[in-house]
Formats: structure tokens, sequence, C-alpha cells
């Protein structure tokens, strides 16, 4: 096994906190990659 | 008056007729024709298979609800298609077979104006010999009867190691041409962590199996992504997460058959070897369901439909995949001989792969086919709803929505591990999901902004919260339109 994760990254992934911060930014930028509008490839449009 | 049929209820065929029930007026008809009771919430399926979720919190019946909201339903399988009508029809129609009831087995013409074709696949378990959902120690958690079972097998494995077993645990690809390697992904991160909870991770040799030519591949020919402010390849973050768990990866691998605990394949290099397990969970390849199509007079037209997959309004001229373009994919999931049938979700037939098709030394196509998950599912079948309803309210065909594969953005939030404070999910979104390398040539077809990774504990509440707003939505709750697909 390989820790290719630090303990502070742990921390900071696990972290009730920072991850309620980063559960509504996630949230919000989901939003505007998926919902953001999606259209055809063949015209400007 | 227009009657609009809606063959399977799945994420793409229950969108399509939430929206139209929701738009059109009551004097219009839509009718729902699938063989499954119940709708689930298909991506907590991997949940049910560790163990962490109940079957029935992920389903409910759809016979009540359609009925409250003016929607026929018919708990019936389409056999074959007549878009002309035959010699006693003159409307187009659909044989489908009632599976349940008195009714069972009895067949009936089902008319309609508009069809919307939303089977999604057939899971073709059979095309691998052996690979059986619970038969031979490999298991599935395509449905939730698969991940009910899986988790049966899982957990007496657990059991068993417990007593001191050392196991081996196999999750990925059962075929070459396999595809939905984001649902195994998430489902071998959940076995691992579950393993840690029941103390016996240091018992089990975890090891990822895919016909993926590089980790993270996903059949999307993987991606470029931000990730903690940094630009990486989607190979190299999926390489973080198995090393730091220690899972090990075999790539490349076509699964061709499978015995009692052993999984026999093919690799790139056209060497046959095999991979012992005591518990495995294998996705099968996709592929059609078989449907044949008849025009008035009894021909054979399936060809006009059908490749495999239904045909819509996608090039499908083959050409190698240097010369793949982001125009090839379907707009508006049309069939260009019959109008009026649509086709959204996974039943249309992509003109081609996403990853680079390779082939083994012995010439054998081991490859990801394209995925397509739950969110393009659902906007697609919106848009093919949105056109009917403006073809039905203009009195003239009418294709103003549109949404290629090429222009939407999808998220994959892959859970990692269960638990409001341990749990984990690796957040993963792509804009488009089809690569445009004219418009993104620098960065693998890929908007960089759009396309970004996150591994921690909110992935896990996001993918919490989804299966709450999705399953609120599907039971067509107040304002659940405001829900976005
Ligand atoms: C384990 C797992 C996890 C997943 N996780 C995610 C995820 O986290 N995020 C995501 O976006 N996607 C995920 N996906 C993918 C997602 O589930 C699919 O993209 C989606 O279900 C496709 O929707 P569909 O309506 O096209 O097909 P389906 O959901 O397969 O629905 C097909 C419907 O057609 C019906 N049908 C079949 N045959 C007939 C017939 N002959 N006549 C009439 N009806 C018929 C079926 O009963 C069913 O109701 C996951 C998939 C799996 C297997």
């Amino acid at each position: 096994m390989t820790q290719r994760i630090s303990k502070y990254q742990r921390f900071k992934m696990m972290n009730p906190v920072i991850q309620f911060f980063k559960f509504i930014y996630l949230s919000i930028k989901i939003m505007v990659v998926v919902a953001g509008g999606h259209g055809g490839t063949r015209t400007n449009n | 008056m227009a009657k609009i049929v809606i063959l399977g209820a799945g994420i793409s065929g229950h969108v399509a007729a939430a929206h139209l029930r929701r738009k059109l007026p009551k004097e219009h008809k839509v009718v729902v024709v699938s063989p499954n009771s119940n709708y689930q919430w298909i991506p907590s399926n991997i949940w049910v298979g560790i163990g962490r979720m109940k079957s029935e919190k992920i389903l409910f019946p759809l016979a009540p609800l359609y009925k409250k909201k003016g929607i026929d339903f018919k708990q019936a399988k389409a056999i074959s298609f007549f878009p002309e009508g035959d010699k006693t029809e003159t409307k187009p129609y659909i044989l489908s077979e009632y599976v349940v009831g008195d009714n069972k087995g009895k067949q009936e013409k089902v008319t309609y104006d508009y069809l919307i074709n939303a089977t999604g696949p057939k899971l073709n378990f059979e095309a691998t010999e052996g690979l059986i959902p619970g038969e031979n120690k490999t298991y599935s958690v395509c449905t939730y009867t698969h991940a009910d079972h899986a988790w049966d097998g899982l957990k007496s494995l657990i059991h068993e190691m417990k007593q001191g077993k050392k196991a081996k645990i196999l999750i990925g690809t059962g075929h070459a041409k396999s595809t939905c390697q984001g649902a195994a992904f998430e489902y071998i991160l959940n076995v691992e962590q579950e393993l840690r909870k029941h103390n016996v991770r240091d018992m089990a040799e975890v090891t990822w199996i895919s016909n993926e030519f590089k980790l993270g591949d996903f059949g999307m020919d993987g991606m470029l992504l931000s990730y903690g402010g940094m630009t990486m390849k989607s190979h190299e973050m999926i390489e973080m997460i198995f090393e730091d768990r220690d899972i090990k990866w075999v790539l490349g691998a076509g699964v061709n058959k499978i015995e009692d605990g052993i999984a026999h394949y093919e690799n790139l290099e056209g060497e046959y070897k095999t991979e012992t397990y005591d518990f495995a969970m294998l996705i099968p390849a996709f592929s059609g369901h078989g449907f044949k199509a008849f025009d008035k007079n009894q021909n054979d037209i399936t060809e006009k439909l059908f490749k495999g997959f239904m045909i819509v309004d996608a090039d499908y001229t083959a050409k190698p995949y240097e010369e793949w373009s982001v125009k090839d994919w379907p707009e508006t999931y049309q069939n260009p001989s019959y109008k009026n049938i649509f086709a959204p979700g996974i039943a249309f037939a992509p003109p081609h792969a996403i990853s680079k098709p390779r082939k083994s030394k012995n010439g054998t196509d081991i490859s990801p086919a394209p995925p397509r998950t739950g969110m393009p599912s659902g906007i697609t079948a919106k848009l093919v709803a949105d056109n009917i309803i403006d073809s039905i309210k203009n009195g003239k065909e009418s294709l103003d929505h549109k949404g290629s594969l090429g222009n939407m953005g999808a998220a994959c939030i892959a859970s990692a591990g269960y638990g409001m404070t341990q749990g984990s999910g690796v957040s993963i979104t792509t804009y488009p999901i089809v690569p445009d390398y004219e418009k993104y040539p620098k960065t693998q077809g890929r908007q960089l902004g759009k396309t970004f990774g996150e591994i921690g504990l909110a992935g896990h509440w996001l993918k919490l919260a989804l299966h709450y707003a999705f399953i609120y939505k599907a039971k067509m709750r107040p304002f659940w339109w405001l829900i976005p697909e």
C-alpha cells in the first residue's frame, strides 16, 4: 500500500465543517454545469 | 387528441411521461408500457449492494402514481414495432405483451401518434459465458434484486473473513465491450470501505478488472480535469485513489468466460489469463433488446429502426477514431425514417464509442462502449417530451429543443463509502460529455473550468442529497419540476 493522500489532505477531505462549505460550493458548481443549458453542435445555437 | 406512448419507465421514460402529463391538456393521452411494476433509482443500488440501504428505499410502485396523475400504465413489454400499422390497423402501433395478472401472456396492439422508446439497455449477461448474477460467485448491482443478492454474497464472505478466511474480491467489467465503469468504480470503493468497517480489510485482496486502456477512462476517453488547484489526467486521480486504498488493477481486460471463482480474460497483448476470486461484481455488456419492426405489408424493416439500439439523428457513417466529430452525435433523438418515433436515454444507438477503440493482438475488440448516465438520460427525455408538446400545440413538427452529448455536461458523483461522517465521494463533472476537439483542442476536448474532480465527505452528502431529490421528483411531489434533470 502506498499512502498517496497525506494526513492533512485526508483531514480536509473528512472535516465536516470544511466539507459543508465544499458541499454548498459543489452543489452550485454542478448545477451550473448540468443545468446550465445544452444544445446542438451542428448549428450555432 | 394525441396519444403518446412511452416504452419503459426508467429514468428517461419516467421523466418524459411526467413532463408530458404536466404540460399537455388532459384531452391528450399519455401511456406508459413497461414490464417492471416499480420505479427504481438505479444509482443508489450501490448502497443496496453493500447492505447500507434497503432496496425498498430506492423504489416505489408506479401504478398508483400514474393513476393519480392521469397517466395510463400497462405492465407489459414491447415485442415488435409496426410504425405504419398493418392491414387491419391503420394507425402505427407497438405489439406488446402483458407480463402479470389475468392478462399475462396476452398480446395487445398499442396504437400511438408519438412513440418514445425509452427501453434502456438489455443487460446482456449471456454475452459472457458463465456470467450469471448470483452464480459462480459473481454478482451484479444493475437492478435492486441483483444488488440485494450481491449484499447477501458479500455479507457471507465478510462473515467467513471474520472467521479467518483470506479472500479475493474482483470488481469491474464482465465483457470486452462493457460500459458503466463508473458504477463498478463506485462499488469497489464502497466494498473496500465496508471491509475496513468490518475490520477485515487486511484479509482481502481487492482487484479492479476493466476493459479500459487506462484507469479513469470511464468509457469517455478519460479526461483532463482540475483537481485541488492543479490540472491532472483522470487516470492520475484514480490511480492515486486506488493506490491509497491498496486496490490492485488489471486493465485492457476482456473478460470472456466465468467459472466458479475464476474469471477468464484476454488482454490487449493477446494473452489469455485468469483471475481467481471469492466474490466478483462484474458489469455485463449492454445491448439492444432485439426488437423487430415491420411495415404495413409485414415486411421486415428492422434495419430502418434499429442498429442494435434505436437509430436516431446521429451520423452513423463508419470512420476512424481520428475523424470522429462531436457533430456525429444526435441532437433530437428522432428516428429519421419515422419522425414520430424518438429514443432518449440509453435506448438510442450511439454513432460510435467515445473512448479510442482498441484491439488485442488477436484482433478482439477490447474497449469500453459509450456510457449514457442518468443526467443525460433525463435531459434527453425532457427535450424529446418538449418537442412533442410543441409539435402537438403548433400542429406541425417542432424540433427546437436540442441536446447533443457534445454540448451537455454530466456529473458523476461516485460514492466512495457510506456514512454521514465517515462517508466519501469522488465527484467528477465533465463538460461536454463527448469531447469537442474543435472547441477545446488544448484540453483534450473538454472545458477545464467545468471539468473537475473533488474527493471527500461532501461527495457522499451530495450523492445522498441527489438520491432524495430525484426520488422526490420521480414521485411527482409538489413543484417536482423545479428540480433539474
Ligand atoms: C449500478 C448503477 C449505478 C449507476 N449510477 C449512476 C450515477 O450515479 N449517476 C448517473 O448519472 N447514472 C448512473 N447510472 C446510469 C443510469 O442508471 C442510467 O443512465 C439510466 O438508468 C438510463 O436510463 P434509461 O431510462 O435510458 O434506461 P433504464 O433506466 O434502464 O430504463 C429502461 C426501462 O425500460 C423498461 N423496459 C425494458 N424492456 C422493455 C420492453 N421490452 N418494453 C417496455 N419497457 C421495457 C425497463 O423495465 C425500464 O423501466 C448507474 C447505473 C447502474 C447500473
